[in-house]
């Protein structure tokens, strides 16, 4: 027999605070320790908060890498701060090397003198920012229709179900290319027709993702313990579905940063006549050092690309072991 | 139930999914103002009077009619092979047949690229499956990741610049075209007109139709660089599913029973596990195609294949509304029916699926 212990004074009161943490917190905690295990996620994520500081540092201070600048050869240094910075002496390198990479200009500068690293930053910051604003978008609406479709059930289930297909029956890239032309067709500029595009084809993976998972919560016993206390249906959907069946959303989530970075920088590669060839972009950097490529100069191309790829790459392996951790089935 | 039910009612299915993407289509068409809608034809009948080339065209495309219409109008045009017009340099004006004429090069692409990725993922999955969490495994997921994580218009630059002719002079191993889908010849055979090659448009099969060995070779040589590049991003998908798939199954009764029984390791991983893991492998090359079909869009622009891919990045550039949503169309319908044939391949290898 196991002896009942009572606490008394601080013992309680810690009891009592233990006890009071909330679930959700206590899942967190111990998802967060199982996720810090995995060292390769680990390298991952710690790569992303980097990208993400870099772009919140550019969001907040746009002008400290001169940005606003770059026609400038100067563009070491932000209008307003000449004094603080001192001009480096700029000298010409050998003709066949203009602008390779050098001590003043760490990643090479492109054709028009204009140095690499601060163009890419300002591109990272429209790449990550339009990628966070459309999957998060793409995420509430897809799981706002997700839970309530799978369960309500029935005929709205059935509707919904059938237009998810159709979205999946259209590759995403080439959809995308039709619904940013047709937007752009009824004025809209052409980053927000972009934007608009890829949250009108983004959500169907969620709303299937979220709908699975609300069929098998939609048995248990908590639900039903709440239907009949009488709760709505709407009210358990908010209250008890959509909180049990996040986790597989957010896994997707986590990947698709990547995957809708990559496509924005596709979109941009291909260069649409619809998007701003102003706008910073990593894809649209790499369009325009395409050309000089056969010149031997390829830092336009391959220092954009391979920045690309590291936030990728470190994506996914954030997202595979997140995955590893909320979704164990694939673990092996 | 037997195969040719199962596969009759799969097909039929279909059916809603496609009046589903006829609907979606519309949609796009019905967002666009109608002047855009009659330009196309404008623009091609410039010698007939302008007053009659609206009128005509406001009839054939139902402007005249209230919506609904509309889209019986739009079906029935389809139905019909009428997909619209363009002005595209080197194309048709019609688009069903420009379509047509693209379609057999993306088709060839998709099957080498499919074919080289699932040649390299089987044996690749069913080894490092075979030994999880070992070295090989850590470098195979790491391998596969990159695969997914790679921007395929950059990994297309790189080949061109690593593996393509006249890029970098004097690079031994730079033998590759970087573009098109036919060689540059000096003369034209009689069967290769506008860049495009006939009866089947396929180009390595119409020069071994004509026994023009070496246009033969040249055409499989600009195929190799899309290919590659192409095969990279869907090997990661393929060669992932392979080896969860092999650890999956490694798990299962039967493999103790053979290892029990003394079957040597080999022939285990061979005939026991690899077999099992093959099955669940079919169902994500649905996934893959939709993958496929995506990159190749891009891979066709970078390397200038003339595909429906790069039809309909021409479009989409020169502003032929048509040309985007016609392309977007064939997609769904090259994607509704690669998805058919992926289930009914599965039923075929996995009796249990036709319940």
């Amino acid at each position: 027999m196991a002896e009942t212990t009572v606490f008394k004074g601080r013992a309680a009161r810690a009891e009592v605070r233990v006890r009071k943490r909330h679930p959700f917190l206590e899942d967190f905690a111990s998802t967060f320790r199982a996720f810090m295990s995995n060292k390769i996620a680990l390298v991952g994520f710690v790569i992303v908060l980097i990208y993400i500081g870099f772009t919140i540092a550019d969001l907040t201070y746009p002008y400290y890498l001169g940005v606003h600048n770059i026609n400038n050869i100067n563009s070491f240094n932000p209008g307003g701060y000449a004094a603080a910075i001192p001009t480096p002496p700029f000298v010409l390198p050998p003709s066949h090397l203009k602008g390779a990479p050098s001590w003043w200009f760490w990643l090479g500068t492109t054709e028009f003198q204009d140095p690499i690293l601060p163009i890419m930053l300002a591109a990272l910051k429209v790449d990550i920012v339009y990628s966070f604003i459309i999957v998060g978008s793409g995420l509430v609406i897809g799981i706002l229709l997700g839970s309530i479709s799978g369960f309500l059930g029935g005929y709205v289930d059935e509707v919904l179900m059938r237009i998810t297909d159709i979205f999946f029956s259209i590759p995403s890239l080439v959809l995308a290319i039709a619904f940013i032309y047709v937007l752009a067709q009824r004025g809209f500029s052409g980053l927000d027709s972009l934007v608009f595009a890829l949250i009108v084809i983004w959500w169907p993976t969620y709303a299937r993702l979220t709908r699975g998972v609300t069929l098998s919560v939609k048995n248990m016993k908590f639900i039903e313990a709440s239907i009949a206390s009488g709760a709505t249906r709407l009210g358990i959907v908010f209250k008890h579905v959509i909180p049990n069946v996040l986790s597989p959303s957010l896994v997707q989530l986590s990947l698709d940063l990547g995957s809708i970075v990559l496509i924005l920088a596709a979109l941009d590669f291909i260069n649409l006549p619809i998007i701003s060839p102003f706008v910073p972009e990593l894809g649209r950097m790499i369009y325009n050092g395409e050309q000089y490529l056969v010149s031997g100069i390829w830092w336009p191309v391959t220092i954009p690309g391979l920045f690309l790829l590291l936030f990728t790459v470190s994506v996914n392996l954030m997202g595979d072991g997140l995955r590893d951790v909320l979704d164990p089935k694939l673990r092996g | 139930m037997e195969l040719r039910f199962y596969i009759i009612r799969r097909a039929l299915i279909l059916i809603p999914t496609f009046l589903g993407l006829t609907v979606l289509m519309f949609i796009l068409f019905s967002l666009i103002p109608e002047q855009l809608l009659i330009a196309p034809y404008l623009s091609i009948h410039q010698t007939l009077p302008r007053a009659y080339v609206v009128h005509q065209a406001t009839i054939l495309l139902g402007l005249n009619l209230p919506l609904p219409l509309r889209y019986f109008k739009y079906v029935w045009n389809m139905f019909h092979g009428n997909l619209g017009v363009m002005n595209l340099p080197g194309y048709p004006s019609s688009v069903a047949q420009a379509i047509a004429i693209s379609f057999p090069n993306t088709l060839q692409l998709a099957i080498f690229s499919t074919i080289l990725a699932v040649v390299i993922a089987i044996p690749l999955g069913t080894y490092i499956g075979a030994r999880p969490n070992s070295v090989a495994d850590q470098t195979g997921r790491i391998f596969s990741l990159s695969g997914y994580a790679m921007p395929a218009f950059w990994l297309g630059l790189l080949l061109q610049i690593g593996l393509g002719r006249n890029v970098i002079p004097g690079n031994p191993v730079g033998i590759f075209p970087i573009q098109g889908s036919v060689p540059d010849v000096a003369v034209a055979p009689p069967w290769f007109n506008n860049g495009f090659t006939y009866p089947t448009h396929i180009p390595i099969i119409d020069a071994l139709i004509h026994q023009d060995w070496s246009f033969a070779y040249g055409a499989f040589m600009h195929l190799v660089l899309p290919t590659l590049t192409l095969t990279y991003g869907i090997l990661a998908g393929v060669l992932r599913f392979v080896r969860a798939g092999m650890v999956d199954s490694a798990r299962q009764e039967f493999v103790k029973t053979a290892r029990a029984k003394g079957v040597p390791e080999r022939e285990v991983i061979k005939k026991h596990i690899r077999k099992n893991a093959l099955i669940p492998t079919i169902t994500v090359m649905g996934l893959l195609l939709a993958g496929l079909l995506g990159g190749v869009v891009v891979v066709e622009e970078v390397f200038d294949y003339p595909g429906i891919g790069l039809l309909s990045v021409l479009s989409a550039t020169t502003y032929q509304v048509y040309g985007v949503i016609g392309t977007t169309l064939v997609f769904g319908i090259i994607l509704m029916v690669a998805n058919l044939i992926v289930d009914v391949l599965y039923a075929l290898v996995d009796p249990r699926i036709r319940y």
